[in-house]
């Protein structure tokens, strides 16, 4: 530890004593009402939150391992993987791919930060067990409202049995200024003004967080992201993805945006992604590319000892 | 020899790309169409025939720079002739000759790089609204206002569409003027200065119990850290024999029970009595002169607003669930607060959970809104409830937990795939009420944990702007610490019964004589 040294005043400094501060400390823990604050200065309650920049600041070995993470699935990335197709097309594609191409996927996220999506039929129409291999995982990422809207199809019991809900993360936008900023959109009868992006993360097929160590990382992420000053302008900030890679293994991912983004708001590529969207900026993918990219990689990211020593896991129990 | 129109001319330079490009291929019918609505102040246009003469004595001028394409036969459709390439660097030779014997001093080619530049939308909208918009960009703020041009419409229509409602704006302005300020310090987030306090603060039973005045007082007075220390809350490393900071800081922080044997760093609040004092002190001036409970728009108030005190806080102990909700009467707004108990295994709720179901809830409000505490799988049993009971789920609030340091919580394992940094609290609306003065707050807390399974108060803040501090507000499942002036408190956690509204007493006593 470094000895930071305590600035010393100059010796021919007129010594002025300040008037009466009393520097005794207050016995009683002191705590801000940041909601409170927010309605007097107009600063969001969330920009308060200290640890935006570097969720795991003060944990060295947490920072160890999300570095340790990143680099590995970097390791084994394919390459980042554009199709652009429109929203009517999209099913005909995937089915394509499922039944002509013999693809499958293990992580699949559908939908991005904007109103307007077709979040529903492509649901309905998409064999979704068959595009998604077991284990896998699902996310969809919407609006509140669209979420709340999804839970009677999600809950019905086909497919609650198929797709088991598993967490629901949140993205908060820092402030109004945001690109991710929802807006007044679908808020005809909210009374708070809405300030987030919902996400419902399924699991299909058995996994268990205690033994598959090799196909899933738990805890490493948590269920809550905030915009921080790198976060780009895009269709999804890159927060998302980085859940999805930190806590699955699997190398075969496919998001799908069933929503025009507009010029503003580009669609971008991610390395280890296959993006399917109307506006996204590169149109490469062909499934015998794909194909052959990921038998070279393996369907999933090796373990690492550097990671497994930092991972949290489930206690042993003492049999 | 120049007998033709330059017009034609520069709108070929400006737009040369464009026009070959799709949708218009270079068909000379559709480009003589872009050109006339980009001229339309003249009244007497060319023809299209005269266009395209011009565009033959162009091509004669500049030996070929614009070739053509013979018309073609495209399904059954004679395509006109159209325009296949445009060789711009002729063009600008030419149009530059012109215009040097016309006019040296003019500046080549400013305005098709500025066209360039602009927005799609705004270039689409231009050549909607034809020159007008484009030549009277001074008055642009007058137009926006008066011309029906679709610009000025589109613009209109979108700053309409981003404001929020006056009524919005109305609440907003009420509740700054209304809320009373709580006290608020701003953190500290420089690591020097925590590191230096900690060689200045005497610390006893993980307690800071003085500083070394000396040292202190020897700071000047407009030391950056002096002043930062007598204006912010600091952190100050508790540091112990056996801290080992290359291991990083405690999970638990202040909440550890180990404080005397963990290596890991843990942290005390320091703010001076000084700060303190004088910071509500501010305040208390602040609330003093600055806020007017003398309001005149009471709209989503009740109309006595300004003299009608504010009841006492109330409370019933009982078992909820077995409690005759019909005795408290009608509420605003309910809090519940359950203890969810789901096994994880189990696709829906335990024993517990059929009987949180199954309280009549629907009794306690005509219309109004119920705010529910939900856990993990609890959120589809939570809206699932609240839909039985007749509400609508419009609102789903999160409470961001954060820890002493303001951070917020990432390590443990608090969830079961994914660590849990948040709470979630469901917004259910009964009926239509026109009460409510809605997006005063977001939907978002930011607040620090407490004992287990205790709410944030900021909750309490957000409802009674939403409601005003008159309206009936009930809290069920409510412990101690939850009894508040202007709110019902109902659990089996509570020490006792308070009651002060005749009706309710009555009902109550009532009630209780049967049982």
């Amino acid at each position: 530890m470094s000895q930071v040294e305590i600035p010393q005043r100059k010796l021919n400094d007129p010594i002025r004593s300040p008037k009466h501060v009393n520097f005794k400390p207050i016995r009683e823990f002191y705590n801000n009402d940041y909601s409170n604050n927010y309605i007097h200065t107009n600063s969001y309650p969330q920009k308060h939150v200290t640890n935006i920049e570097n969720t795991v600041e003060g944990y060295p070995k947490l920072q160890k391992l999300f570095q340790e993470k990143t680099k590995q699935n970097a390791n084994y990335a394919t390459k980042p993987y554009g199709c652009k197709v429109n929203i009517d097309e999209m099913v005909p594609t995937l089915n394509k791919w499922i039944q002509h191409d013999n693809i499958t996927f293990d992580v699949v996220m559908i939908g991005c930060l904007t109103d307007n999506q077709f979040i529903y039929p492509l649901l309905t129409q998409l064999p979704l067990d068959k595009l998604i291999s077991k284990p896998g995982f699902l996310f969809i990422w919407a609006s509140v409202h669209k979420i709340n809207e999804l839970t009677r199809l999600l809950n019905n019991e086909i497919w609650a049995k198929k797709f088991r809900r598993s967490e629901e993360l949140i993205f908060v936008p820092i402030d109004k200024n945001s690109p991710f900023y929802p807006g007044l959109d679908g808020d005809e009868s909210a009374i708070l003004e809405k300030m987030q992006w919902h996400c419902w993360m399924c699991i299909t097929g058995t996994v268990r967080r205690s033994t598959d160590g090799h196909l899933i990382h738990c805890n490493v992420d948590t269920d809550l992201s905030i915009e921080t000053d790198e976060t780009q302008n895009g269709a999804v900030p890159s927060h998302l993805y980085k859940i999805a890679e930190n806590f699955s293994t699997a190398t075969r991912r496919l998001h799908i945006i069933p929503a025009r983004t507009g010029f503003e708001t580009p669609v971008r590529l991610r390395p280890g992604w296959v993006v399917m969207s109307p506006d996204v900026m590169m149109n490469n993918f062909t499934p015998k590319k794909y194909k052959n990219e990921i038998s070279n990689i393996g369907y999933n990211v090796p373990l690492k000892n550097e990671i497994e020593v930092l991972r949290p896991k489930s206690p042993v129990s003492k049999t | 020899m120049l007998t033709f129109d330059t017009t034609v001319l520069k709108f070929l330079l400006d737009y040369n790309v464009q026009l070959v490009k799709l949708p218009l291929l270079g068909q000379l019918k559709d480009v003589f169409l872009i050109y006339s609505m980009e001229q339309n102040q003249n009244q007497d246009g060319l023809s299209y025939h005269e266009f395209l003469s011009i565009i033959k004595e162009i091509n004669k001028l500049t030996d070929g720079a614009i070739s053509l394409r013979e018309p073609v036969l495209i399904q059954y459709h004679l395509e006109g002739e159209s325009i296949d390439h445009i060789d711009t660097f002729a063009l600008e030779i030419l149009y530059n000759r012109i215009h040097v014997k016309e006019d040296i001093t003019k500046p080549k080619l400013v305005e098709p790089m500025k066209r360039k530049k602009s927005i799609l939308t705004d270039r689409l909208l231009n050549l909607l609204d034809g020159d007008i918009a484009t030549t009277t960009t001074d008055n642009n703020n007058r137009l926006l206002f008066q011309a029906p041009l679709q610009k000025g419409l589109y613009q209109r229509l979108e700053n309409l569409l981003k404001e929020d409602p006056i009524s919005f704006q109305l609440n907003k302005e009420r509740a700054i003027h209304c809320t009373t300020k709580a006290e608020y310090i701003p953190t500290c987030h420089d690591k020097d200065h925590s590191m230096l306090l900690s060689q200045l603060v005497y610390i006893v039973n993980n307690k800071i119990v003085s500083m070394q005045w000396s040292k202190l007082n020897k700071l000047n007075h407009n030391n950056p850290f002096g002043q930062c220390i007598q204006t912010h809350i600091h952190y100050v490393p508790n540091l112990k024999p056996q801290t080992d900071l290359s291991l990083g800081d405690c999970s638990y922080l202040d909440t550890c029970h180990k404080l005397n044997s963990c290596r890991y760093l843990h942290y005390l609040q320091y703010i001076p009595e000084s700060l303190n004092e004088t910071n509500s002190q501010q305040c208390e001036e602040y609330n003093h002169y600055e806020i007017n409970h003398n309001m005149f728009y009471t709209h989503g108030l009740n109309c006595s607003y300004i003299n009608k005190p504010i009841l006492p806080p109330q409370w019933i102990r009982c078992d909820v669930r077995k409690f005759d909700f019909t005795i408290l009467g009608k509420f605003s707004v309910v809090v519940a607060d359950p203890a969810w108990n789901i096994h994880m295994n189990l696709p829906y709720g335990t024993c517990n959970d059929i009987e949180l179901l199954e309280l009549p809830l629907d009794d306690l409000q005509s219309e109004g809104i119920l705010f529910l505490w939900v856990t993990g799988r609890a959120i589809e049993l939570g809206k699932e409830s609240l839909n039985k009971w007749g509400y609508e789920v419009i609102n789903e609030v999160s409470w961001i937990k954060t820890n002493q340091l303001g951070r917020t919580i990432v390590t443990g394992r608090t969830g079961h795939w994914l660590n849990h940094s948040k709470e979630h609290l469901l917004v259910g609306m009964k009926g239509n009420p026109t009460w409510l003065n809605k997006h005063i707050d977001i939907d978002l807390i930011v607040s620090t944990t407490r004992e287990t399974s205790r709410k944030p108060d900021e909750l309490y803040g957000i409802i009674e702007r939403l409601v005003g501090p008159h309206a009936r507000k009930l809290e069920i499942f409510g412990r101690d610490h939850n009894i508040r002036p202007g709110w019902f408190t109902v659990g089996n956690q509570l020490r006792g019964s308070c009651i002060h509204e005749m009706d309710v007493k009555q009902r109550y006593e009532q009630w209780m004589g049967q049982q």
